[in-house]
C-alpha cells in the first residue's frame, strides 16, 4: 500500500505517488464532497419541519387560516409537489446562485441578511481566534520552559479555570464586573474593529486555557523524545530544543484543533452575541428561532457548516505543507 | 471534539474494571472532582425535596437583597431566594446533563458496536449517516434540531443528543473492530463460546470502558451547553430554574445588583470542574504513559 507501488499504475501523473498537489486535490475533493453532505441536511430541514410547509410558509406570509384551495395552490407555486430529489435539485441551483430563499418575516432575501451580518461575526471570531492563539502559544511555551515552577503552576491554575468556566459564563462576568464595573467601555456598540476588541479579548482568553492544555501536553512530550534526547546529548540548550524541535513537531495537532474549534466558535457565536448585544449572525439566527423562520436558520446553518469545512480544510492544507509525511499519505 | 483526537489512541486493555473507583481514589484530582461531584449530586437530590425558602414563590417585600445569611445568593426582582433556586435548579442543570450523556453512551455503543461487527449494509448505512451528522459543529446541529422542534427543554436534550451522537458511534465502531483481532477475544471464539456471549462479555465490557472516558471529558461542556441554551431561553421554561436561565433572568438587573451572577455562576463552575477533573483522571488512569 506504500506509495511506490503505486507509481506503476495508470493514474495521471499529478496523482501519482506522494506529493504536495495530488494530496492537496484530493483534500479539497474532500471538502467538496463534505459541504455537499452538509447541504443535504440544511435542506432537510424543510421537509422535516413539522406540519405542511405550504401552510408553513401561507401563514409566514400573513395568510390567516388558509383554506386547502389555497394551500394546494401555493404548494403547486412553490414546487413543492415535485419529488422531494426535483425539490433539492432546484434548491441546490438556487443556492448555488446565491439564492437562499426569502425570510418568512422580513420578506427579503436571506442571502442579503446574511450578508449584511456575516462581516460583524467574522470580524468577532477571527479576532478571537488570533488572541486565543496568540495567549496559548506565549502561555504554553511559558508554562513548559519553566515546567513545574511558579510560571507553569499559574499557567495551569488558568488552564483550569478557563476550561471550567463555559465561554458564556465567562464573558456575563467579565463584561459586568471588569468591563462595565471598571468603565473600559460601553457595552452596546457598532460593530467596529475598535468595539470588537474587548469581546474578542474575552472569548479569546477563556478559548485559549483548553488550547494552551493541548498545546502544554504536546510540547511536554516532544520533550522527552527521543530526538530531543538526542540534541540534549549534541549540547543544545533546552531553549533550543523547545523552539526548535519540540515547538514544530507539537504544532500540528494544535493547529488541528484550531480548526475544529472554528465550528464550535460559530456554534457558540449566537450565545457570544447575545451577552455582547453583537449584531451578527448568532444574533440573525436567535430572532429566526424564536419566529420559526426556516429558511433564515437554513442559512446560518449553511454558512457555519461551510466556514466549518473551509476552516479544517484550510487547516489540512498548512499541515501538508508544514509536514512532509502527510503528503505520502494519499488513500 | 479535540478529544477524538486520533494522534492520541489509548489502549484498550485499559485498567478499567471493579478497581476504577479505587484507582480514582489514589488519584490526587480525581478524588477531589469525585467528591466533588458527590457533594453537587447530593446537593441536586437535597433540592429535589427540600429548599431553605420556596423557590418559586415571590416575596415582593425582599426583593433585589443582596447575600445575607438568610440569603446566601440574595434574591432576585421578585424576591425569591436565589440559593433556594439554585438548589431547585441543580437536577435540572447537572440531571439533564447526565442524561443527555447517558444517552448519547448507549446509543453511540450500540450503534457503533453494531455498525463495527455486523458489516455490510446496515454497517455502510449508520456510518454514512454518522458522517452526516459529523459534518456540522455539534452546536450548530444543537440549533438546527432546535430549529426544526422549537423552543424546550426535551427538545434541548434531543438537540444535544442528536449533534453528538456520531463521534462516540464512530468512535465505538473502531474499537469494536479493534477488538475482534484481539487475543482474549480469538481464544474466546477457539473456546467455541457462542457469538453473542462473546460480543456481550468480551467486546462490549472494553468498548464500553474507552467510551465511558470519552463521554466523562465530555459531561463538562455539555453542563455548559445545557446551561448555555437555556440562557438564551431555548432550554428550561420560566418559571422553572435551572442555572443558565437564572443568569439570564440575573442579567437584567445587573446595574443594580450584579452580585445575582455569582450565585448560578459559581454553581455552573465547580460542576463542570467537578466534570473535567474526574474526565481528566480517567483518562490518565487508562492511558499513564500519555501524561
Amino acid at each position: 500500500m506504500g506509495y511506490g507501488t503505486e507509481r506503476v499504475t495508470g493514474r495521471p501523473a499529478f496523482l501519482r505517488g506522494g506529493g504536495r498537489l495530488p494530496a492537496a486535490a484530493f483534500r479539497i475533493a474532500q471538502a467538496v464532497l463534505t459541504a455537499f453532505a452538509a447541504s443535504v441536511l440544511v435542506w432537510a430541514l424543510m421537509p422535516l419541519a413539522p406540519g405542511d410547509p405550504a401552510e408553513r410558509v401561507l401563514l409566514a406570509r400573513g395568510v390567516q387560516d388558509p383554506t386547502a384551495t389555497e394551500i394546494e395552490a401555493a404548494r403547486i407555486a412553490l414546487g413543492l409537489d415535485r419529488s422531494l430529489v426535483t425539490q433539492f435539485v432546484s434548491w441546490l441551483g438556487d443556492l448555488l446562485r446565491g439564492d437562499l430563499g426569502q425570510s418568512f418575516t422580513s420578506r427579503l432575501p436571506v442571502w442579503q441578511e446574511i450578508m449584511e451580518r456575516l462581516p460583524a461575526t467574522f470580524l468577532l471570531l477571527s479576532l478571537a481566534l488570533v488572541v486565543s492563539t496568540v495567549v496559548s502559544l506565549i502561555l504554553a511555551l511559558v508554562a513548559v520552559a519553566y515546567r513545574d515552577r511558579w510560571p507553569d503552576r499559574i499557567v495551569r491554575l488558568y488552564t483550569q479555570i478557563g476550561a471550567a468556566l463555559p465561554t458564556f459564563v465567562f464573558a456575563l462576568l467579565a463584561l459586568t464586573f471588569l468591563v462595565v464595573g471598571l468603565g473600559m467601555g460601553r457595552v452596546l456598540s457598532e460593530p467596529t474593529f475598535k468595539a470588537a476588541l474587548i469581546p474578542a479579548f474575552i472569548i479569546g482568553l477563556d478559548r485559549g486555557a483548553s488550547w494552551t492544555q493541548l498545546l502544554r501536553a504536546g510540547l511536554l512530550e516532544a520533550m522527552a523524545s527521543g530526538y530531543a534526547e538526542v540534541a540534549r546529548a549534541r549540547g543544545a540548550t533546552e531553549r533550543r530544543i523547545l523552539l526548535r524541535h519540540a515547538l514544530p513537531n507539537a504544532i500540528l495537532p494544535f493547529l488541528t484543533a484550531i480548526g475544529v474549534s472554528v465550528g464550535a466558535l460559530i456554534g457558540g457565536a449566537p450565545l457570544i452575541e447575545a451577552i455582547f448585544s453583537w449584531p451578527g449572525l448568532g444574533a440573525y439566527v436567535l430572532e429566526a428561532l424564536a419566529a420559526r423562520n426556516y429558511p433564515a436558520i437554513q442559512g446560518f446553518v449553511l454558512i457555519a457548516a461551510l466556514s466549518y469545512v473551509t476552516a479544517a480544510l484550510v487547516v489540512d492544507l498548512i499541515a501538508l505543507i508544514l509536514d512532509p509525511r502527510l503528503r505520502e499519505r494519499l488513500p | 471534539m479535540t478529544l477524538l483526537n486520533p494522534t492520541r489512541p489509548t489502549p484498550l486493555e485499559a485498567p478499567v474494571d471493579r478497581s476504577v473507583l479505587r484507582c480514582l481514589w489514589h488519584h490526587r484530582a480525581g478524588r477531589a472532582g469525585a467528591l466533588l461531584g458527590l457533594a453537587l449530586l447530593a446537593f441536586a437530590t437535597i433540592g429535589l425535596a427540600w429548599t431553605p425558602h420556596p423557590p418559586d414563590l415571590p416575596d415582593y417585600a425582599n426583593a433585589l437583597k443582596p447575600p445575607s445569611l438568610t440569603h446566601p445568593f440574595g434574591t432576585d426582582a421578585t424576591g425569591r431566594d436565589i440559593f433556594s433556586r439554585i438548589m431547585d435548579g441543580a437536577h435540572r442543570s447537572i440531571g439533564a446533563a447526565l442524561a443527555v450523556l447517558g444517552a448519547i453512551f448507549g446509543i453511540g455503543l450500540v450503534v457503533g458496536t453494531l455498525a463495527g461487527l455486523a458489516g455490510g449494509l446496515l454497517d455502510a448505512v449508520l456510518m454514512r449517516l454518522a458522517d452526516i451528522a459529523m459534518n456540522l459543529p455539534g452546536l450548530v446541529l444543537a440549533f438546527a434540531v432546535l430549529g426544526l422542534l422549537g423552543p424546550g427543554f426535551v427538545n434541548l436534550l434531543i438537540a444535544l443528543i442528536a449533534a453528538d451522537w456520531a463521534w462516540y458511534a464512530r468512535l465505538a465502531r473502531s474499537m469494536a473492530l479493534d477488538a475482534r483481532g484481539r487475543p482474549h477475544v480469538i481464544a474466546a471464539r477457539l473456546a467455541g463460546i457462542p457469538r453473542r456471549r462473546i460480543v456481550m462479555g468480551h467486546v462490549l465490557p472494553g468498548v464500553a470502558a474507552q467510551v465511558g472516558i470519552v463521554a466523562s471529558l465530555a459531561l463538562g461542556s455539555t453542563i455548559g451547553a445545557i446551561s448555555g441554551f437555556s440562557f438564551l431561553g431555548l432550554g428550561v421554561q420560566p418559571p422553572h430554574a435551572e442555572w443558565g436561565a437564572l443568569l439570564a433572568e440575573s442579567r437584567l438587573y445587573v446595574p443594580i445588583a450584579p452580585w445575582l451572577l455569582l450565585g448560578p455562576a459559581t454553581l455552573i463552575f465547580l460542576s463542570v470542574l467537578a466534570a473535567n477533573l474526574v474526565g481528566n483522571a480517567l483518562r490518565d488512569l487508562a492511558a499513564p504513559e500519555a501524561r
